[in-house]
């Protein structure tokens, strides 16, 4: 803790931790800015702020610089890839059966065109609490992928945006060094994304399972067509 | 040849003689394994002067920032300093008050240009 | 000069030996090898060259720090594609006579990371590797018997004839071809005259 902070008695400080409460203060502070929340459903319950291109960065700024938050520390910052996917969504409905009302359930099928996400896990050194969960979400996976860089904001997500670009492809606007961290610079695929083609440049097991029997079936090594 | 024979430097002639060929034999006997069996077999990779692994980039003949000069030289002027402080601090009860003067007026003029210096920003790495 | 004779002299205390029996019994107790390590099983290496295990007692405790200096090659650990190319070019920069070992599952097949995108599955497809190690990583013993069996292997090198090793024959090459960064693999993902995708059999 820096010496600055010492006389401050950290019980007084008034605790924000839920996400909705952090988006009220956030629609408070950043006029104009749009958040979802995004409920995760899993017992872990880290809900997150899904943030509009436009305020990202002034978003993460107050996020950084609020005197009740000051999230100061990036641990990780992930990226995400969701693939074209049929949603389906089921709806109770009442029907008119027999002369009898009843409910039936219905699913509703919708297509969900695809995305890539970066996720942001924030905590604050100073105060000690996180995790804090910022979205940022592009408009779809091949041509607009584009989504603010935070390193402005946060230096320690350079090499972590750098490698989300490499790895998903995902591009920061305002990065100041975007280039591939892990892959070489000739390196033209993004590897972490769903539809990713592996070079077919391995022998297979003697015994295969799941997707590889398909796989080690068509393998030179086993006499098929590669 | 009896002179030469008597003369005392034979034996340093001698000694010559054996060292060179101490040195010699063994090279020779080398190259002539060389020869007979293991052939050389230079290479553009092989002979390349970087041996880390890494191809070399660019020129070796790379602009430094004008700042590293500045240092450099206010460097050198305080490591000459010390060169003359020294034999000054031991001889310093043997001296006479005339050099005792000269040498702060020689430190004074020292410490005048690091402070036109720092008062330039030249200590200010940008 | 035949058996029987010569264990008679040695029984006299007069020792026999041929010139291709000194020059191996001279290269084989004074094999150096390159200072460098991949990944996990480079720490095993270097347990295996500390006291403990002392790799000195083979005359191997040199580890060189350039290619130049160096007369064995010990691929220890995950060779990514990314550090394939300069692993070749080190390789290449060896003098003759060089050999190889590739320690542990990585380095022979790739390992845990075989079905990755980014691992090389096998520094052999690349360069010639005299000793396979399994293991992951491998016990500083193991790392020692394949340095004894390396031993064995040069001192039964022959000087002359059809089958002396490669170093002495001046039609074969020192150099071995450096892949290059392609858009989706490296090219040539293998070297087609050192490596052969293998047969299996179910």
């Amino acid at each position: 803790m820096s010496p600055a902070l010492d006389h401050i008695n950290l019980s007084s400080i008034p605790r924000v931790s839920t996400p909705e409460e952090i988006k009220v203060r956030i629609e408070a502070a950043v006029p104009g800015a749009k958040l979802t929340l995004v409920r995760q459903a899993s017992p872990c319950g880290q809900h997150s702020l899904l943030v509009d291109h436009a305020h990202a960065v002034a978003v993460a700024r107050f996020l950084r610089d609020d005197p009740q938050l000051r999230l100061d520390h990036v641990t990780n910052m992930a990226g995400v890839d969701w693939p074209d996917a049929v949603v389906k969504t089921k709806v109770k409905k009442m029907v008119l059966k027999e002369g009898k009302e009843v409910e039936v359930e219905e699913t509703i099928e919708a297509l969900r065109s695809g995305y890539l996400e970066a996720v942001y896990h924030l905590y604050s050194m100073a105060l000690k609490h996180g995790p804090v969960i910022l979205r940022l979400r592009t408009e779809n996976r091949s041509d607009k992928v584009s989504v603010p860089s935070l390193t402005p904001v946060w230096r320690g997500a350079e090499f972590q945006e750098r490698e989300a670009y490499d790895l998903y492809g995902i591009l920061f606007a305002g990065h100041p060094d975007l280039r591939r961290i892990l892959m070489w610079d000739e390196f033209t695929d993004h590897p972490m994304r769903k539809d990713y083609v592996e070079p077919d440049d391995y022998e297979y097991e003697p015994t295969p399972h799941d997707v590889l029997v398909d796989k080690a079936r068509r393998h030179p090594a086993a006499g098929g067509q590669a | 040849m009896a002179d030469l024979l008597d003369s005392p430097y034979l034996i340093l002639v001698l000694l010559i003689l054996g060292a060179l060929g101490f040195a010699l034999v063994p090279l020779g006997l080398a190259a002539l394994w060389a020869r007979c069996f293991s052939p050389a077999k230079p290479g553009l990779i092989k002979n390349a002067t970087y041996e880390c692994g890494l191809e070399s980039k660019g020129d070796a003949w790379v602009q430094f920032h004008v700042q590293y000069y500045l240092y450099a030289i206010i460097f050198l002027i305080f490591d000459v300093e010390t060169i003359f402080l020294l034999p000054f601090a031991v001889s310093f009860l043997q001296l006479p008050p005339g050099a005792f003067v000269a040498m702060m007026i020689f430190l004074l003029l020292l410490v005048e240009g690091l402070v036109w210096a720092w008062q330039k920003g030249v200590l200010r790495w940008k | 000069m035949d058996e029987g004779l010569r264990s008679e002299l040695q029984k006299q205390g007069i020792f026999t030996t041929t010139l291709e029996e000194i020059y191996n019994w001279g290269r084989k107790n004074s094999v150096w090898p390159l200072g460098f390590g991949l990944a996990c099983c480079a720490i095993e290496m270097i347990a295996a060259s500390m006291s403990r295990w002392d790799l000195a007692r083979f005359g191997a405790e040199v580890f060189r720090p350039s290619p130049r200096q160096a007369d064995l090659m010990i691929v220890a650990g995950t060779v990514t594609k990314k550090m394939a190319p300069q692993v070749v070019r080190l390789y290449n920069q060896m003098p003759e006579p060089k050999y190889v070992i590739a320690m542990g599952a990585c380095a022979i097949s790739g390992g845990p990371f075989k079905q990755g995108y980014n691992v090389l599955k096998g520094i052999d497809r690349y360069i010639p590797v005299d000793v396979h190690i399994p293991g992951c990583p491998p016990r500083p013993e193991a790392l020692l018997h394949a340095f004894i069996t390396l031993q064995r292997k040069i001192t039964e090198q022959q000087l002359t004839g059809p089958n002396r090793p490669r170093h002495l024959r001046r039609d074969a090459p020192s150099e071995f071809p450096i892949p290059e960064y392609g858009a989706h693999d490296l090219v040539p993902p293998s070297h087609p005259g050192l490596w052969r995708p293998p047969g299996l059999v179910r």
